[in-house]
């Protein structure tokens, strides 16, 4: 009855076994670099970065595909638009809408940027723990601390929280039907209805989830957590070289983009 | 141990099986719930966790049964599947001779009640008499009819209304509270009723308190489904047993203690009920055991 977060596929490609935070810097110059030149030839070449991330990553495709589904509509949507509103001679219409090379060849190529970023995207965390995640921003975010931003507690927090996902869609699981079992009906009437049948739920899953944090903190406690101390690591994130090629190839991808 | 198994308390039997939800009518023979080749797998990750392979039974009307099996061998699912709140991936369940598909069918799901296993988690109201009314009203009753049951059910689990009902449903003990569930069941005035670990978490005496209240469930008529891998309290409680394991029944019908009755027991990581064992060891007949230490006592002094 695990549920699964679709986000991360375990796995021990090269991809997977790279640290972190070389995945977020490469992935975050790429998709940024995706936005500042609107030529066939640079996304081309960003397809095919990404296309040899997604071969090297060894995650099925269906993974990718997974979490582009949420987002097709968008692209469906931006398609769409383009075609429909965009300007040059058109060559064909319908009602209001007319239809244009110009229009075609914009909607097409927004369309595929935006799948491009989002596999760039998916590498990334389908590619890397949520905790190997945030240990990754943590670190990166290091320089808030002379902020006084409290960037570890922050790290664990959202660990935390993303540990306790898939425990609580248990609970919240569990919960439902054993309200359903007493006649509770979730899926019927407006949404009022709705809303205030949710409420035999939401009130035993707060008070499940107060107690489990309650519980948890005195455990914390009660193995000598310190809030704002410096803590040691059991896996301390290790740039190897492996890490700074794909800095490299990322940026030399930027490059070449932005050279042809 | 003072709590009497067969003992029928306070709540007249009468009263409580005269009551009953719109259903169909009683089937000759005396089966009320029966379940065929039921499967079902639970899909976690990319991979199939099965929990019922195969599972046939049938619950006799106004039996007690002991649903015994180790953690994880699949007596939550098979609740879940007899109430129909998990889909099987193959077989059916009938209840009342009714078949899915049959127009009653719904109302005579509606007529098993299942208290979860931690049933107190889901109590929600605030107070004991309102989270015990929720599921009458959920069912369309008129106010006095889920008043009267708001108050029978009530009774039945040991919580009077005068007493309990304005309280604080998470003000009560761990032993009440879970009681107090029951009664939310109760109050729907099921037919069946399917009990997932009840005694688990629990303290001794909110343990006694608990079985006290079964032991008066049983008295009323009900057919009732134990599921528990406390042996004793299933052999105070419980006619029958059935023994799950890895999602199989390993074996069903009367209590037997012969050299399979136990191994079945044994090899599931389960073990005989104490008082049997105490017969065993005194050379009596183990089917002449006790339920309780009361008759023990009896039958020894």
């Amino acid at each position: 009855m695990k549920p699964t977060i679709a986000q991360h596929y375990p796995g021990d490609s090269v991809l997977h076994r790279l640290d972190p935070r070389a995945k977020i810097v490469a992935v975050t110059v790429l998709a940024v670099a995706l936005f500042t030149r609107d030529s066939f030839i640079a996304l081309a070449v960003y397809a095919v970065a990404a296309a040899v991330g997604l071969a090297l990553s060894r995650v099925p495709l269906s993974w990718f595909w997974r979490s582009l589904k949420p987002v097709i509509w968008l692209v469906a949507i931006a398609f769409l638009a383009q075609v429909a509103f965009a300007p040059g001679p058109s060559f064909a219409h319908f009602g209001p809408f007319h239809l244009s090379w110009r229009g075609l060849e914009l909607a097409a190529y927004l369309s595929l940027r935006l799948v491009v970023l989002v596999l760039t995207g998916s590498l990334l965390t389908l590619t890397t723990s949520p905790v190997a995640l945030t240990d990754g921003l943590a670190w990166l975010a290091r320089p808030l601390r002379r902020l006084r931003v409290p960037t570890e507690e922050l790290a664990l927090m959202v660990t935390i929280a993303l540990r306790f996902i898939p425990t609580l869609l248990v609970e919240l699981e569990a919960i439902m039907r054993a309200q359903r079992a007493r006649g509770a009906d979730f899926s019927h009437g407006g949404l009022l209805r709705r809303a205030r049948a949710l409420v035999p739920v939401l009130i035993p899953l707060f008070i499940v989830s107060f107690r489990r944090a309650d519980e948890l903190a005195l455990a914390m406690e009660a193995r000598c957590y310190v809030p704002g101390v410096r803590r040691t690591r059991l896996h301390p994130l290790r740039a190897s070289w492996g890490d700074v090629l794909v800095l490299v190839l990322a940026v030399g991808a930027v490059l070449t983009a932005s050279l042809v | 141990m003072s709590w009497a198994g067969r003992v029928v308390g306070r709540s007249d039997p009468q009263k409580l099986g005269a009551v009953e939800v719109a259903g169909p009518p009683r089937q000759p023979d005396g089966c009320l719930v029966e379940a065929e080749g039921l499967s079902f797998a639970y899909a976690e990750g990319d991979r199939r966790v099965v929990a019922a392979a195969g599972i046939s039974l049938r619950l006799e009307r106004a039996s007690c049964t002991a649903l015994l099996g180790p953690t994880g061998s699949g007596k939550s699912t098979l609740l879940f599947l007899l109430r129909g709140l998990l889909e099987p991936d193959s077989g059916a369940v009938r209840i009342d001779g009714l078949a899915p598909g049959d127009a009653a069918f719904t109302a005579a799901q509606r007529s098993v009640g299942v208290v979860f296993q931690q049933a107190e988690r889901q109590l929600f109201a605030v107070s004991a008499r309102e989270d015990v009314a929720f599921g009458p009203r959920q069912l369309g009753w008129g106010a006095d009819a889920v008043s009267a049951a708001v108050t029978e059910a009530l009774e039945v689990v040991g919580l009077p209304e005068d007493r309990f009902g304005d309280r604080h449903p998470y003000s009560l003990s761990g032993g009440e509270q879970r009681r107090l569930a029951l009664a939310g069941v109760l109050a729907m005035r099921p037919r069946a009723l399917l009990l997932d670990e009840p005694f688990v978490g629990l303290d001794p005496g909110a343990r006694r308190d608990l079985a006290a209240t079964v032991g008066r469930l049983r008295g009323g008529g009900r057919t009732i489904l134990l599921a528990t891998h406390d042996v004793d309290y299933a052999w105070a409680l419980c006619d029958e047993r059935i023994v799950l394991a890895e999602g199989r029944v390993m074996a069903a019908g009367p209590w037997s203690f012969d050299a399979e009755g136990v191994s079945v027991l044994t090899a599931n990581r389960l073990r005989v009920p104490s008082l049997v064992e105490l017969w065993q060891r005194l050379g009596r007949p183990a089917g002449e055991a006790p339920r309780t230490a009361a008759a023990a006592a009896e039958a020894l002094l």
